[in-house]
Protein backbone atom coordinates (compact mmCIF):
# COMPACT_ATOMS: atom_id res chain seq x y z
CA UNK A 1 0.00 0.00 0.00
CA UNK A 2 2.81 2.41 0.92
CA UNK A 3 4.53 1.64 -2.39
CA UNK A 4 1.42 2.68 -4.33
CA UNK A 5 1.18 5.91 -2.32
CA UNK A 6 4.83 6.69 -3.01
CA UNK A 7 4.53 5.99 -6.76
CA UNK A 8 1.35 8.07 -7.09
CA UNK A 9 2.81 10.96 -5.14
CA UNK A 10 6.03 10.94 -7.16
CA UNK A 11 3.84 11.02 -10.27
CA UNK A 12 2.13 14.05 -8.81
CA UNK A 13 5.49 15.74 -8.13
CA UNK A 14 6.43 14.89 -11.71
CA UNK A 15 3.45 16.92 -12.96
CA UNK A 16 4.92 19.98 -11.21
CA UNK A 17 8.34 19.25 -12.67
CA UNK A 18 6.95 18.95 -16.21
CA UNK A 19 4.87 22.11 -15.78
CA UNK A 20 7.98 23.94 -14.55
CA UNK A 21 10.01 22.71 -17.51
CA UNK A 22 7.27 23.78 -19.94
CA UNK A 23 7.12 27.25 -18.40
CA UNK A 24 10.90 27.51 -18.58
CA UNK A 25 10.93 26.67 -22.29
CA UNK A 26 7.89 28.79 -23.06
CA UNK A 27 9.28 31.97 -21.48
CA UNK A 28 13.01 31.19 -21.97
CA UNK A 29 13.61 31.59 -18.22
CA UNK A 30 17.19 31.32 -16.91
CA UNK A 31 15.97 29.12 -14.00
CA UNK A 32 15.65 25.33 -14.55
CA UNK A 33 12.26 23.61 -14.69
CA UNK A 34 12.80 21.72 -11.42
CA UNK A 35 13.26 24.96 -9.45
CA UNK A 36 10.21 26.54 -11.12
CA UNK A 37 8.31 23.37 -10.19
CA UNK A 38 9.52 23.79 -6.58
CA UNK A 39 8.13 27.35 -6.55
CA UNK A 40 4.83 26.23 -8.09
CA UNK A 41 4.34 23.45 -5.54
CA UNK A 42 5.27 25.78 -2.68
CA UNK A 43 2.72 28.38 -3.84
CA UNK A 44 0.03 25.73 -4.34
CA UNK A 45 0.70 24.42 -0.81
CA UNK A 46 0.53 27.95 0.63
CA UNK A 47 -2.80 28.55 -1.13
CA UNK A 48 -3.99 25.25 0.37
CA UNK A 49 -5.24 23.98 -2.99
CA UNK A 50 -4.67 20.47 -1.59
CA UNK A 51 -3.34 19.26 1.77
CA UNK A 52 0.42 18.71 2.16
CA UNK A 53 -0.30 15.04 2.93
CA UNK A 54 -0.88 14.51 -0.82
CA UNK A 55 2.83 14.81 -1.44
CA UNK A 56 4.23 14.05 2.03
CA UNK A 57 5.14 10.37 1.61
CA UNK A 58 6.50 10.70 -1.94
CA UNK A 59 8.57 13.78 -1.02
CA UNK A 60 10.01 12.15 2.07
CA UNK A 61 10.95 9.10 -0.01
CA UNK A 62 12.69 11.11 -2.76
CA UNK A 63 14.52 13.34 -0.27
CA UNK A 64 15.69 10.26 1.65
CA UNK A 65 17.45 9.09 -1.51
CA UNK A 66 18.43 12.50 -2.89
CA UNK A 67 22.14 11.66 -2.81
CA UNK A 68 21.57 8.50 -4.86
CA UNK A 69 19.81 10.50 -7.56
CA UNK A 70 22.98 12.54 -8.22
CA UNK A 71 25.15 9.52 -8.90
CA UNK A 72 24.34 8.97 -12.62
CA UNK A 73 24.92 12.67 -13.38
CA UNK A 74 28.17 12.93 -11.41
CA UNK A 75 29.45 9.70 -12.98
CA UNK A 76 29.62 11.73 -16.21
CA UNK A 77 32.94 13.04 -14.88
CA UNK A 78 34.55 9.90 -16.42
CA UNK A 79 34.28 11.52 -19.85
CA UNK A 80 36.40 14.48 -18.76
CA UNK A 81 39.35 12.95 -16.93
CA UNK A 82 41.83 14.63 -19.28
CA UNK A 83 40.73 18.02 -17.91
CA UNK A 84 42.16 17.13 -14.51
CA UNK A 85 45.64 17.00 -15.98
CA UNK A 86 48.05 19.89 -16.38
CA UNK A 87 47.41 23.54 -15.62
CA UNK A 88 43.59 23.16 -15.43
CA UNK A 89 43.91 21.32 -12.11
CA UNK A 90 44.44 24.76 -10.51
CA UNK A 91 40.89 25.73 -11.45
CA UNK A 92 39.63 22.83 -9.36
CA UNK A 93 41.77 23.87 -6.41
CA UNK A 94 40.46 27.43 -6.80
CA UNK A 95 36.91 26.04 -6.85
CA UNK A 96 37.55 24.28 -3.54
CA UNK A 97 39.03 27.37 -1.88
CA UNK A 98 36.28 29.62 -3.22
CA UNK A 99 33.58 27.18 -2.04
CA UNK A 100 34.89 27.29 1.52
CA UNK A 101 35.09 31.09 1.39
CA UNK A 102 31.43 31.19 0.30
CA UNK A 103 30.43 28.89 3.18
CA UNK A 104 32.16 31.08 5.76
CA UNK A 105 30.88 34.37 4.34
CA UNK A 106 27.26 33.42 3.71
CA UNK A 107 26.99 31.52 7.00
CA UNK A 108 28.45 34.38 9.04
CA UNK A 109 26.46 37.06 7.22
CA UNK A 110 23.15 35.40 8.04
CA UNK A 111 24.31 34.63 11.57
CA UNK A 112 25.27 38.26 12.19
CA UNK A 113 22.06 39.60 10.62
CA UNK A 114 19.95 37.23 12.74
CA UNK A 115 21.83 38.27 15.86
CA UNK A 116 21.52 41.97 14.99
CA UNK A 117 17.76 41.57 14.58
CA UNK A 118 17.46 39.76 17.90
CA UNK A 119 19.44 42.48 19.66
CA UNK A 120 17.27 45.17 18.14
CA UNK A 121 14.17 43.31 19.22
CA UNK A 122 15.54 42.98 22.75
CA UNK A 123 16.39 46.67 22.62
CA UNK A 124 12.85 47.73 21.79
CA UNK A 125 11.53 45.42 24.49
CA UNK A 126 13.92 47.05 26.96
CA UNK A 127 12.83 50.51 25.98
CA UNK A 128 9.23 49.47 26.31
CA UNK A 129 9.76 48.08 29.78
CA UNK A 130 11.74 51.22 30.71
CA UNK A 131 9.02 53.55 29.54
CA UNK A 132 6.48 51.38 31.29
CA UNK A 133 8.44 51.47 34.54
CA UNK A 134 8.89 55.25 34.30
CA UNK A 135 5.15 55.57 34.08
CA UNK B 1 22.30 -8.22 -24.24
CA UNK B 2 18.99 -6.44 -24.58
CA UNK B 3 18.66 -2.79 -23.65
CA UNK B 4 16.18 -3.53 -20.87
CA UNK B 5 18.55 -6.00 -19.25
CA UNK B 6 21.48 -3.57 -19.50
CA UNK B 7 19.25 -0.93 -17.93
CA UNK B 8 18.24 -3.17 -15.04
CA UNK B 9 21.85 -4.24 -14.42
CA UNK B 10 23.12 -0.66 -14.14
CA UNK B 11 20.18 0.53 -12.04
CA UNK B 12 20.68 -2.34 -9.59
CA UNK B 13 24.44 -1.80 -9.58
CA UNK B 14 24.03 1.90 -8.72
CA UNK B 15 21.40 1.27 -6.04
CA UNK B 16 23.40 -1.58 -4.50
CA UNK B 17 26.60 0.47 -4.38
CA UNK B 18 24.71 3.42 -2.92
CA UNK B 19 23.08 1.32 -0.18
CA UNK B 20 26.44 -0.21 0.70
CA UNK B 21 28.14 3.22 0.80
CA UNK B 22 25.33 4.60 2.96
CA UNK B 23 25.88 1.80 5.48
CA UNK B 24 29.59 2.50 5.44
CA UNK B 25 28.94 6.21 6.01
CA UNK B 26 26.59 5.60 8.93
CA UNK B 27 29.05 3.19 10.48
CA UNK B 28 32.08 5.52 10.49
CA UNK B 29 30.43 8.91 10.04
CA UNK B 30 33.41 10.60 8.40
CA UNK B 31 32.42 13.49 6.05
CA UNK B 32 34.84 12.12 3.47
CA UNK B 33 32.68 8.97 3.12
CA UNK B 34 29.58 10.89 1.96
CA UNK B 35 27.59 8.37 -0.18
CA UNK B 36 27.14 10.65 -3.22
CA UNK B 37 30.94 10.91 -3.53
CA UNK B 38 31.96 7.34 -2.65
CA UNK B 39 29.20 5.87 -4.87
CA UNK B 40 30.31 8.00 -7.81
CA UNK B 41 33.93 6.93 -7.34
CA UNK B 42 32.89 3.27 -7.08
CA UNK B 43 30.64 3.40 -10.17
CA UNK B 44 33.30 5.20 -12.25
CA UNK B 45 35.92 2.72 -11.09
CA UNK B 46 33.75 -0.30 -12.01
CA UNK B 47 32.79 1.13 -15.41
CA UNK B 48 36.43 1.75 -16.29
CA UNK B 49 37.47 -1.75 -15.16
CA UNK B 50 34.61 -3.35 -17.12
CA UNK B 51 35.34 -1.05 -20.09
CA UNK B 52 31.75 0.20 -20.19
CA UNK B 53 31.14 3.66 -21.69
CA UNK B 54 29.18 6.35 -19.87
CA UNK B 55 26.50 6.23 -22.59
CA UNK B 56 25.95 2.51 -22.00
CA UNK B 57 25.78 3.07 -18.24
CA UNK B 58 23.19 5.81 -18.74
CA UNK B 59 20.78 3.33 -20.40
CA UNK B 60 20.08 2.38 -16.79
CA UNK B 61 21.36 5.55 -15.14
CA UNK B 62 18.86 7.81 -16.89
CA UNK B 63 16.02 6.21 -14.90
CA UNK B 64 17.59 7.27 -11.63
CA UNK B 65 18.52 10.63 -13.15
CA UNK B 66 14.86 11.14 -14.17
CA UNK B 67 13.85 11.24 -10.50
CA UNK B 68 16.18 14.17 -9.77
CA UNK B 69 13.69 16.69 -11.23
CA UNK B 70 10.72 15.66 -9.05
CA UNK B 71 13.10 15.33 -6.06
CA UNK B 72 14.08 19.00 -6.39
CA UNK B 73 10.34 19.82 -6.62
CA UNK B 74 9.84 17.77 -3.43
CA UNK B 75 12.04 20.26 -1.52
CA UNK B 76 8.91 22.44 -1.49
CA UNK B 77 7.57 20.15 1.24
CA UNK B 78 10.16 20.88 3.97
CA UNK B 79 10.05 24.49 2.76
CA UNK B 80 6.31 24.62 3.38
CA UNK B 81 6.64 22.97 6.79
CA UNK B 82 9.24 25.54 7.84
CA UNK B 83 7.62 28.57 6.22
CA UNK B 84 7.12 30.51 9.47
CA UNK B 85 10.70 30.10 10.61
CA UNK B 86 11.96 31.02 7.13
CA UNK B 87 9.83 34.14 6.93
CA UNK B 88 11.07 35.18 10.37
CA UNK B 89 14.63 34.96 9.04
CA UNK B 90 13.98 36.50 5.65
CA UNK B 91 16.60 39.27 5.86
CA UNK B 92 19.40 37.12 7.30
CA UNK B 93 18.74 34.62 4.49
CA UNK B 94 18.64 37.26 1.74
CA UNK B 95 21.79 38.92 3.13
CA UNK B 96 23.64 35.61 3.25
CA UNK B 97 22.63 34.77 -0.32
CA UNK B 98 23.78 38.13 -1.71
CA UNK B 99 27.12 38.08 0.16
CA UNK B 100 27.61 34.39 -0.62
CA UNK B 101 27.04 34.64 -4.35
CA UNK B 102 29.19 37.77 -4.69
CA UNK B 103 32.11 36.27 -2.73
CA UNK B 104 31.73 33.10 -4.80
CA UNK B 105 31.87 34.94 -8.11
CA UNK B 106 34.69 37.33 -7.19
CA UNK B 107 36.93 34.92 -5.28
CA UNK B 108 36.78 32.45 -8.17
CA UNK B 109 37.40 35.06 -10.87
CA UNK B 110 40.19 36.86 -9.02
CA UNK B 111 42.08 33.72 -8.00
CA UNK B 112 41.88 32.29 -11.52
CA UNK B 113 42.82 35.59 -13.11
CA UNK B 114 45.87 35.92 -10.87
CA UNK B 115 47.04 32.56 -12.24
CA UNK B 116 46.61 33.86 -15.78
CA UNK B 117 43.68 31.78 -17.05
CA UNK B 118 41.88 33.02 -20.14
CA UNK B 119 38.36 34.47 -20.08
CA UNK B 120 36.68 31.35 -21.41
CA UNK B 121 37.94 29.36 -18.42
CA UNK B 122 37.25 32.23 -15.98
CA UNK B 123 33.65 32.41 -17.08
CA UNK B 124 33.26 28.63 -16.82
CA UNK B 125 34.29 28.98 -13.19
CA UNK B 126 31.77 31.73 -12.47
CA UNK B 127 28.60 29.65 -11.79
CA UNK B 128 30.30 26.89 -9.74
CA UNK B 129 28.20 27.46 -6.61
CA UNK B 130 24.81 26.86 -8.23
CA UNK B 131 22.92 23.75 -9.23
CA UNK B 132 24.02 22.06 -12.49
CA UNK B 133 21.23 23.02 -14.96
CA UNK B 134 21.42 26.69 -13.90
CA UNK B 135 25.21 26.64 -13.97
CA UNK B 136 25.22 25.35 -17.55
CA UNK B 137 22.85 28.06 -18.65
CA UNK B 138 24.84 30.79 -16.91
CA UNK B 139 28.11 29.51 -18.38
CA UNK B 140 26.57 29.45 -21.82
CA UNK B 141 25.19 32.96 -21.35
CA UNK B 142 28.46 34.60 -20.25
CA UNK B 143 30.65 32.75 -22.76
CA UNK B 144 32.14 29.91 -20.70
CA UNK B 145 32.20 26.17 -21.38
CA UNK B 146 29.06 24.50 -19.90
CA UNK B 147 30.66 21.03 -19.74
CA UNK B 148 33.59 22.41 -17.74
CA UNK B 149 31.20 24.31 -15.45
CA UNK B 150 29.50 21.01 -14.57
CA UNK B 151 32.83 19.70 -13.27
CA UNK B 152 33.34 22.84 -11.16
CA UNK B 153 29.78 22.54 -9.85
CA UNK B 154 30.50 18.96 -8.77
CA UNK B 155 33.79 20.00 -7.18
CA UNK B 156 32.04 22.78 -5.27
CA UNK B 157 29.33 20.36 -4.15
CA UNK B 158 31.71 17.71 -2.87
CA UNK B 159 34.10 20.22 -1.27
CA UNK B 160 31.16 21.66 0.67
CA UNK B 161 29.93 18.34 2.00
CA UNK B 162 33.36 16.81 2.67
CA UNK B 163 35.36 19.77 4.06
CA UNK B 164 32.31 21.87 4.97
CA UNK B 165 31.51 20.15 8.29
CA UNK B 166 35.03 20.98 9.57
CA UNK B 167 34.72 24.58 8.36
CA UNK B 168 31.37 24.91 10.14
CA UNK B 169 33.00 23.67 13.33
CA UNK B 170 36.16 25.78 13.12
CA UNK B 171 34.29 28.96 12.25
CA UNK B 172 31.59 28.35 14.86
CA UNK B 173 28.76 28.22 12.36
CA UNK B 174 26.63 26.09 14.65
CA UNK B 175 23.07 27.38 14.24
CA UNK B 176 20.73 25.59 11.79
CA UNK B 177 20.38 28.91 9.94
CA UNK B 178 24.13 29.39 9.41
CA UNK B 179 24.65 25.73 8.47
CA UNK B 180 21.81 25.72 5.96
CA UNK B 181 23.06 28.96 4.42
CA UNK B 182 26.61 27.62 4.12
CA UNK B 183 25.55 24.36 2.47
CA UNK B 184 22.91 25.82 0.16
CA UNK B 185 24.80 28.84 -1.11
CA UNK B 186 28.19 27.13 -1.55
CA UNK B 187 27.23 23.57 -2.50
CA UNK B 188 23.74 23.81 -4.05
CA UNK B 189 21.72 20.56 -4.19
CA UNK B 190 24.56 18.26 -3.07
CA UNK B 191 24.95 20.50 -0.01
CA UNK B 192 21.19 20.41 0.54
CA UNK B 193 21.25 16.59 0.46
CA UNK B 194 23.89 16.78 3.20
CA UNK B 195 21.84 19.36 5.14
CA UNK B 196 19.07 16.74 5.50
CA UNK B 197 21.31 15.11 8.14
CA UNK B 198 21.00 18.23 10.29
CA UNK B 199 17.18 18.27 10.34
CA UNK B 200 14.21 19.88 8.67
CA UNK B 201 15.02 23.52 9.34
CA UNK B 202 18.60 23.28 8.07
CA UNK B 203 17.30 21.47 4.97
CA UNK B 204 14.77 24.21 4.28
CA UNK B 205 17.25 27.03 4.77
CA UNK B 206 19.65 25.18 2.49
CA UNK B 207 17.08 24.69 -0.27
CA UNK B 208 16.00 28.33 -0.02
CA UNK B 209 19.65 29.42 -0.15
CA UNK B 210 20.28 27.12 -3.12
CA UNK B 211 17.27 28.44 -5.03
CA UNK B 212 17.95 32.10 -4.31
CA UNK B 213 21.67 31.66 -5.06
CA UNK B 214 20.77 30.26 -8.47
CA UNK B 215 18.78 33.41 -9.21
CA UNK B 216 21.37 35.74 -7.63
CA UNK B 217 24.23 34.12 -9.55
CA UNK B 218 22.48 34.40 -12.91
CA UNK B 219 21.86 38.10 -12.26
CA UNK B 220 25.21 39.02 -10.60
CA UNK B 221 27.19 36.74 -12.90
CA UNK B 222 26.02 38.42 -16.08
CA UNK B 223 26.40 41.86 -14.46
CA UNK B 224 29.97 41.22 -13.32
CA UNK B 225 30.95 39.98 -16.78
CA UNK B 226 29.27 42.97 -18.38
CA UNK B 227 30.89 45.53 -16.06
CA UNK B 228 34.40 44.10 -15.67
CA UNK B 229 35.07 42.09 -18.80
CA UNK B 230 33.08 43.66 -21.63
Amino acid sequence: MKVITIVLQIGFLYVFYITGSLLQRLFHLPIPGSIIGLFLLFIVLLLKVFPATWIETGSAFLLDYLSLLFVPATTGVMNYFDLFAGHTIWLFIITMISTLIVMIFSGHTSRLLARYREKRREGTECQQSLSESSL
Amino acid sequence: MSTVLIGIVFISLTVFIYLFMTRLYHRFYIPFLIPALTSTVAVVFLLIIMEVSYDTYMIGGQWIDALLGPAIVALAYPLYNQRHLLLKNLYPILGGVVVGSLTGIFSGLLLAQSLGFNEKLLFSLLPKSVTTPVAMQIADGVGGLPALSVLFVMTAGFTGVVVGPYILYWFRLDSPLAKGMAFGSASHAIGTAKAIEYGDYTTSVSSVAMTLSAIACSVFGSLVVLVFYA
